[in-house]
């Protein structure tokens, strides 16, 4: 049994699976007693797994011609079956990485990542996870007041805003309050059903240009569907399926066009 | 195809996702990638039969990135982000989005290229301290003090990016 002394040079060394077996028990105990470093251990981990989920769903990209045809036998392109295996694996990896929004952020490459996609699945699902868990105060001016609602809302973020009616759906509206994205306002309309699941509808203003089909974000129970528009994005959000969410953006989606044309 | 082109073939989204974390730049890091493949295509002998084929191809690419960095210095060209540099890093980290989630991958690029490339090896990559060592042909223990050292110093940037930012809030 080892009694050797433990320094932060072993933090690295459990960290990286390289600490003899008959350490691991010592160096569990040294760092029990110790709460500064494990405390670093702690640190140095989470850097490290963040580190990982951030540069891991670049596997899942498809592979860039150039580098296929760089091994392929000289021609052109690599052959067919390669090609299909090619996407089999990028498939599974896309699957494998595409937990959270570490897939979203990473679909098109980090650095290419559209900013505005980010925050507003982000600020979508932040958004419902806080208000939607609110027994008193889940909205801040009550579905009894929706054109004032509406009104102000619309004013706050300088665009006419709708508050869909979800209805066809199974969902009655709470009512909305406003939030802060960025720099730039944000609103968030909630929505009940008849056995309390809460929804919730989310539209920030953005500098973008450019108009999306859905997409889907996740993190822990909560998804959302989320679309940008020129100037703004929107996501509907909460622990429904997939196919259900879908159903209520097709719907907002339409709502939210018809009341600004 | 014989089995060795597939195999190589099958190595290169494990390759584009280390050159990219090292790289951070898309195109960059694909034709770092490209020369790795390139080259190992005209060195298939070189290749004992057994020998993992992820790291006898990330052997070659860290020869490759290390000819590139000694002809950027040459040129006088930023082989590397000075430290300084993470002051602009910082602002960045600030006005992008998922900030708190991009942090880490913005601190590597302003820590130096030889510790960058340790704590991939090992820490995505997933490689022993032996086949680190080997892969960027160094001593073990060079190896160790580059991660640690890399480690500490990615952690203190994460925490003075932090501390602006919270310093930042309070600014009337």
């Amino acid at each position: 049994m080892s009694t050797r002394d433990f320094t932060e040079r072993d933090i690295h060394l459990a960290l990286d699976g390289e600490l003899p077996d008959d350490e691991r028990q010592p160096y569990e105990a040294w760092l029990a007693g110790n709460p500064v470093m494990q405390a670093r251990a702690a640190r140095f981990a989470d850097d490290m797994d963040r580190l990982c989920r951030q540069v891991a769903p670049v596997v899942g990209e498809p592979v860039p011609e150039r580098l296929a045809a760089t091994v392929g036998d000289g021609r052109a392109a690599p052959p067919p079956r390669a090609a299909a295996a090619w996407r089999l694996a990028a498939l599974a990896a896309v699957l494998l990485a595409g937990i959270a929004l570490g897939y979203l952020a990473g679909a098109s490459g980090w650095m290419s990542v559209e900013p505005q996609a980010v925050r507003l699945a982000d600020g979508a699902i932040a958004a419902h996870n806080i208000y939607s868990a609110e027994k008193l105060h889940v909205v801040e001016v009550g579905a009894d007041q929706k054109d004032h609602l509406v009104g102000w809302l619309s004013k706050r973020l300088g665009m006419n805003l709708v508050a869909p009616d979800l209805g066809a759906q199974g969902y009655a509206l709470l009512g909305g309050r406003l939030l802060p994205a960025g720099d730039e306002n944000a609103a968030q309309f909630m929505y009940e059903d008849g056995a309390g699941n809460r929804i919730s509808l989310y539209i920030a203003r953005n500098t973008g240009t450019r108009d999306t089909g859905f997409r889907f974000a996740r993190e822990g129970a909560t998804r959302a569907v989320f679309w940008l528009e020129p100037g703004y994005g929107c996501a509907i959000a909460g622990s429904a399926s997939d196919a259900a969410l879908t159903g209520l953006a097709d719907s907002a989606y339409r709502q939210i066009l018809g009341g600004k044309s | 195809m014989d089995d060795r082109r597939k195999a190589i073939l099958d190595a290169i989204p494990e390759l584009r996702r280390y050159a990219r974390a090292l790289l951070r730049d898309r195109d960059a890091s694909d034709d770092l990638v490209q020369d790795c493949l390139e080259r190992a295509l005209s060195r298939m002998d070189n290749w004992r039969t057994g020998d993992n084929p992820r790291k006898w191809l990330l052997t070659i690419m860290h020869r490759i990135f290390l000819d590139q960095l000694r002809r950027e210095k040459r040129r006088g060209e930023k082989a590397m982000l000075p430290l300084e540099d993470h002051e602009a890093m910082a602002v960045h980290a600030e006005t992008s989005d998922g900030a708190a989630s991009r942090d880490i991958v913005e601190a590597l690029q302003a820590i130096s290229p030889e510790r960058r490339a340790a704590i991939l090896i090992v820490s995505v990559e997933g490689f022993s301290y032996a086949e680190a060592a080997s892969i960027l042909g160094v001593p073990a223990g060079t190896l160790m003090s580059r991660i640690a050292r890399g480690r500490e110093e990615l952690r203190a940037l994460i925490e003075d990016g932090v501390r602006r930012r919270s310093i930042r809030m309070v600014e009337p």
